[in-house]
Formats: structure tokens, C-alpha cells, sequence
């Protein structure tokens, strides 16, 4: 009777880490100095924020796998491989999930078939070229603005580079990492007894042990850095065209917040940087930052990562540039 | 996939899911993230339980099934994959067990106090100059940071009585005499907070009060008597009171 044993084993635990939670806070105030207060509650935020779009992205990932006829995605993508990563740029539009819950989802396109540079290409536009991150970047720039135009084109433009870039290599499966290829090498599941109910909670407990411990590892760094790096020296270089560009760069890299909402969190920046680096913020902060590369690793190897790293940071320098050259 | 990670995966799981649920049980989410994401967060977190559940009641048998074709990591890389689980279960632990609580003086020092214009839909000078008289008692921290941010013309915040609920930050250039009323404001979780705050001149204020107090202030807005602050006017008390802090600590 493993099963019932497990639930019951299962069920006792989460009661007790309830008890537990519900408990501590009455046995008195904790005087933690202030950093590492703020460190415990940067990260615990992080994590907080990022649960929801995890559980989520698994969710779709599971949906995608286990509950989608393959000819629903595959077969209406063109053949033409241009074209087909193009029009894979627009899938966020029907799954609009936050960059940290495409990860799962990206991970289970490439299961169902798609090739690393497609499910790459996917996993760049998908946070920028989605409705909910088109709308908030419209009320907070306005729809005529040249930095609503250059994030969506330039999302759009670097997703494709990249996918366009990665799809020359000639081993698509030495870019991702050994746990995730042996994943993907694994024999169809519909091939054992196993329902689709079954199989989906096989899934869930599958990409919970790759992604969560990626995600708390994620969060932990991310609100190290932003206790020890001070914010005024990011905000010292607000008006040189290049130097803000930078700035704005590491900002997005230590920040860490969610595409859905960064331009409202950008917005009062705008009137100390420059509207390149605010684009630039906009167009990189989705696609690279601690704790994107932090869940990331989780399937591609570190040398792609440092490859995806420096192309999409030259990319958005270069629509930054191109952004204060024009407005 | 060993047992381990995909027992760890399930274990980190739980730890958030459930303090998320507690903390949203007794209004605490709202030190973590903005209210308006609440809703959507609760949702997906019973979603999450549901399938964690589910994945008690599996049996062992499969998982054994699937884990041919994997490298055990050896040498550095074990070491790395070791660290890197303990770093994970500390987080969990203090997920569970550390009293939540909101960002201090540390996180608004370190981002520097009215360094940016914060929203969208802050007050103007011209929409306060046309507010009734009894409005002004109801400004915010938020509120009086952002018109101090657009004029220091002390004729303009004559007659207009200020009270302000925030935690105290100590002005930089003379903390012996000036204080900031401050608060966070959030966009979209802590991770984005940033301070705001009103320059509050009270000669020897930590003889009362110290840093990260919360405190009830009163008064009106006049030409800082300061001669070290930068800070041009200042809110000049005629109440100053400890008090709790405020059920939605964070401004939005």
C-alpha cells in the first residue's frame, strides 16, 4: 500500500511545516541585523512572486506534454525555419506566462520535439511578445513611444538572432545539459501503462526537483546582490548615453522583476536615464538576469549561457544606442 | 533523476506553498508582494498543493524506472551540487520559520531616499493647490516626498498641515537633528521597493526614537532650520509619536 502510506506520510508533512510556520512568530521578535533581515525578505519576495508563474509554467509544460495532440503545436508551424521560428516568437501570445515560468514550458516544447534553438527562441520573445507585457509597457511609455516600439522589436529581433544563431550548431543536444538530454532521451511515457493523470503528476514532481531548487538558489543570489551593491552608483550614471546603457543593464541583471511589471517599476527612472537605457532594461531584463540564468542552467550548459549572455547584452546595447540616437 | 532531487523538488514545494498560504491567511502576502497579485498567487498556490498531494500518492516504483541514462556528478561538481542544496534548505528553513517581516533602514539606505519619482499617479503641485484644506491631513509620506520633489517654495506648503505615519531613516548629512518619515513604495514586490520619505526636523530625535521606529508625525512644512541638511524644507513637529507598525506597511 505505498500510495496510501505516501499521503498519509505526505499529508502529516505539510501539516507539520503549517504548525511549524504558524507557531514561530509567536515565540517572540527575531533580532536578525538589518541586512540580513532585508537579504531573507528580498529573497522569500522573489520567491514569492515567482511561484505562481513556476507553478504555472510546469502547469502549461504538463498541458503541452501530456494533453496536447502534437499536431496542434507541430503541425501548423511552416516547414520554412525562418518562418518557423518567427511565428514560434508569437506563442506567448497564447501563453502568457512570466519569463521564470517559461523555463518549465520551454523545457517541455523541447520534449515535444522542438529543437533547442526553437524552444531558445521561445523562451526569449515569449516574456516581451506577450499581451500582458504589451499592455503594461503601453500605459507606462505610451503606444507611439520609440521604447514600447524598440522592446517589442527588439525582443522579437534578438529571440530570432539567437534561435537563428544556436539552430548553425551542429549538435543541437551538447547545448543543453547532460540531466535535461537524458530527460529528453527518455522513452514516450504513453508507451507504459500510465494514465495521463499519471503522467502528469509524474511531470509535476519531475520538473518541481529540477526548477524549484534553481529558483531558491535564484532568489537567494538576487537578494544577495541587492543588499551588497549600493544603488546610487547605478543611478550616478543615469545621463551618459553610454554608461546608462550599462547601468541599466546591471540594474535589470540585479533586479530580477518580472517582465509583466517592469516598466512600471522602470517608469520613474525615466527621468534620469536616458530613453536607450531604459529600453535597454526593458528589452534585457526579461531575457537575462540572476535569477532567469540561475533556472536557465537547469538546461542549458554554462558555456551556452555565457554565449546567450554576451550576444543578447551586445543586441540590446545596440538597440539602446540606436534608441537615444532617435529620440 | 535520483530520488533525492525529485523528494527536494517536492520538499521546497511544500515549504513555499505552504508558508505562502499562511501568510496569505493572515495578511502578510502583502510584505511580499503587491496586493493586486494576491489573488492570482492564492489560486496558483492551491493548484501547486493539489498536485503536490497528488504526487504523495505515487508509486515509488516509477520513478526508479526513469532514472537510467543520468551522470552522477563526482569531484567539484558534487561539491557544487552539495553547497548548492544546502544554500537551498537554509532558505526553506528561514522560508518557514523567520518571522516575516518588511524591508528595513538597511534596503533604504542602500537605495537612497527619493533617488527616483515613484509612480504615475502621485500628487502634482497643481492638483494640491486645489485640494480642500481637510485633504492635506490625509497626504501620504508618498504623497509629500513627491511635491517636495517638484517645488521648495515654502509659501506654497504654508497653511497646509502635514501627518505622516512612516519608520525613521537618519539624513545623512545631519542625523544628529534631521530625520526621514519614510516608507517603500512597491511596484511589484519587495524586490522593486523603493524608499520615500519627508525630511523631519527635531533636534535630538534619537533621545525618543531610534532607526527603524515607527512613527505618527505632525506638523507643518517650513524652511529647514538645519544649517548641515541638504534638504531645503523640512517637516517641523508638533507631535511625534511611537507607534505599530501599520497592517500595509508599503505604499503603492
Amino acid at each position: 500500500m505505498p500510495t496510501i502510506v505516501g499521503l498519509f506520510v505526505g499529508l502529516s508533512g505539510i501539516a507539520a511545516v503549517f504548525v511549524v510556520r504558524a507557531l514561530t512568530p509567536a515565540l517572540g521578535p527575531w533580532s536578525l541585523p538589518n541586512r540580513v533581515q532585508d537579504l531573507l525578505t528580498l529573497s522569500i519576495s522573489v520567491i514569492i512572486e515567482s511561484l505562481p508563474f513556476v507553478i504555472l509554467g510546469i502547469v502549461l509544460s504538463i498541458l503541452v506534454q501530456v494533453w496536447v495532440p502534437d499536431r496542434w503545436i507541430m503541425r501548423i508551424l511552416p516547414r520554412n525555419e525562418f518562418l518557423r521560428r518567427a511565428m514560434i516568437s508569437f506563442l506567448g501570445i497564447f501563453l502568457p506566462v512570466c519569463e521564470c515560468g517559461n523555463v518549465p514550458l520551454a523545457r517541455g516544447l523541447i520534449v515535444k520535439g522542438f529543437t533547442v534553438s526553437e524552444s531558445m527562441t521561445f523562451l526569449l520573445a515569449a516574456p516581451i511578445v506577450n499581451p500582458i507585457t504589451i499592455l503594461t509597457t503601453g500605459q507606462a511609455f505610451g503606444f507611439d513611444s520609440w521604447i514600447f516600439a524598440a522592446r517589442l522589436v527588439g525582443g522579437f529581433v534578438i529571440a530570432n538572432v539567437i534561435g537563428w544563431l544556436f539552430s548553425k550548431h551542429p549538435d543541437q543536444d551538447s547545448l543543453l545539459t547532460d540531466r535535461f538530454a537524458a530527460e529528453c532521451r527518455l522513452p514516450d511515457p504513453h508507451e507504459h501503462d500510465q494514465t495521463r493523470w499519471q503522467k502528469s503528476v509524474e511531470l509535476f514532481t519531475r520538473e518541481s526537483g529540477v526548477i524549484m531548487p534553481a529558483l531558491f538558489i535564484g532568489s537567494l543570489i538576487a537578494g544577495l546582490v541587492q543588499v551588497a551593491v549600493p544603488r546610487s552608483v547605478l543611478l550616478s550614471l543615469g545621463s551618459n548615453p553610454l554608461w546608462s546603457i550599462l547601468a541599466m543593464m546591471a540594474l535589470a541583471f540585479v533586479i530580477s522583476v518580472c517582465s509583466n511589471v517592469d516598466s512600471f517599476f522602470i517608469l520613474p527612472f525615466a527621468s534620469t536615464f536616458m530613453p536607450g537605457s531604459i529600453a535597454v532594461f526593458l528589452v534585457f531584463g526579461p531575457i537575462i538576469d540572476i535569477k532567469m540564468l540561475t533556472l536557465m542552467r537547469t538546461t542549458f550548459r554554462a558555456k551556452v549561457l555565457v554565449q546567450l549572455t554576451v550576444i543578447v547584452g551586445l543586441l540590446s546595447a545596440l538597440i539602446g544606442l540606436v534608441v537615444n540616437y532617435l529620440a | 533523476m535520483p530520488r533525492f532531487t525529485r523528494w527536494q523538488g517536492i520538499a521546497l514545494c511544500v515549504a513555499a506553498l505552504v508558508s505562502t498560504v499562511w501568510l496569505a491567511v493572515t495578511n502578510q502576502l502583502i510584505l511580499y508582494i503587491h496586493p493586486r497579485y494576491i489573488v492570482f498567487t492564492v489560486i496558483m498556490t492551491v493548484l501547486g498543493l493539489v498536485l503536490v498531494v497528488a504526487s504523495f500518492g505515487r508509486s515509488p516504483d516509477r520513478e526508479h524506472d526513469q532514472e537510467h541514462g543520468e551522470p552522477t556528478p563526482r569531484g567539484y561538481r558534487r561539491a557544487i551540487t552539495v553547497a548548492g542544496t544546502v544554500l537551498t534548505l537554509v532558505v526553506a528553513i528561514a522560508l518557514v520559520i523567520v518571522p516575516p517581516a518588511t524591508l528595513t533602514t538597511a534596503t533604504a539606505d542602500q537605495r537612497v531616499i527619493n533617488s527616483t519619482q515613484v509612480g504615475s499617479g502621485t500628487k502634482t503641485v497643481d492638483s494640491a493647490a486645489s485640494a480642500p484644506a481637510g485633504a492635506f491631513a490625509r497626504f501620504t509620506v508618498l504623497d509629500w516626498s513627491s511635491l517636495l520633489r517638484q517645488t521648495t517654495d515654502a509659501s506654497f506648503y504654508r497653511d497646509k498641515a502635514a501627518n505622516v505615519v512612516g519608520f525613521i531613516t537618519k539624513d545623512a548629512d545631519d542625523p544628529q537633528n534631521v530625520f526621514y518619515v519614510s516608507r517603500f513604495v512597491i511596484t511589484c514586490c519587495a524586490v522593486d521597493a523603493q524608499p520615500v520619505g519627508v525630511p523631519v526636523f527635531l533636534p535630538n530625535w534619537q533621545n525618543r526614537f531610534a532607526a527603524d521606529h515607527w512613527v505618527k508625525v505632525s506638523g507643518s512644512f517650513e524652511s529647514n532650520p538645519s544649517t548641515k541638511s541638504q534638504q531645503s524644507i523640512a517637516l517641523v513637529p508638533t507631535a511625534t509619536t511611537k507607534v505599530d507598525q501599520p497592517s500595509e506597511p508599503y505604499l503603492y
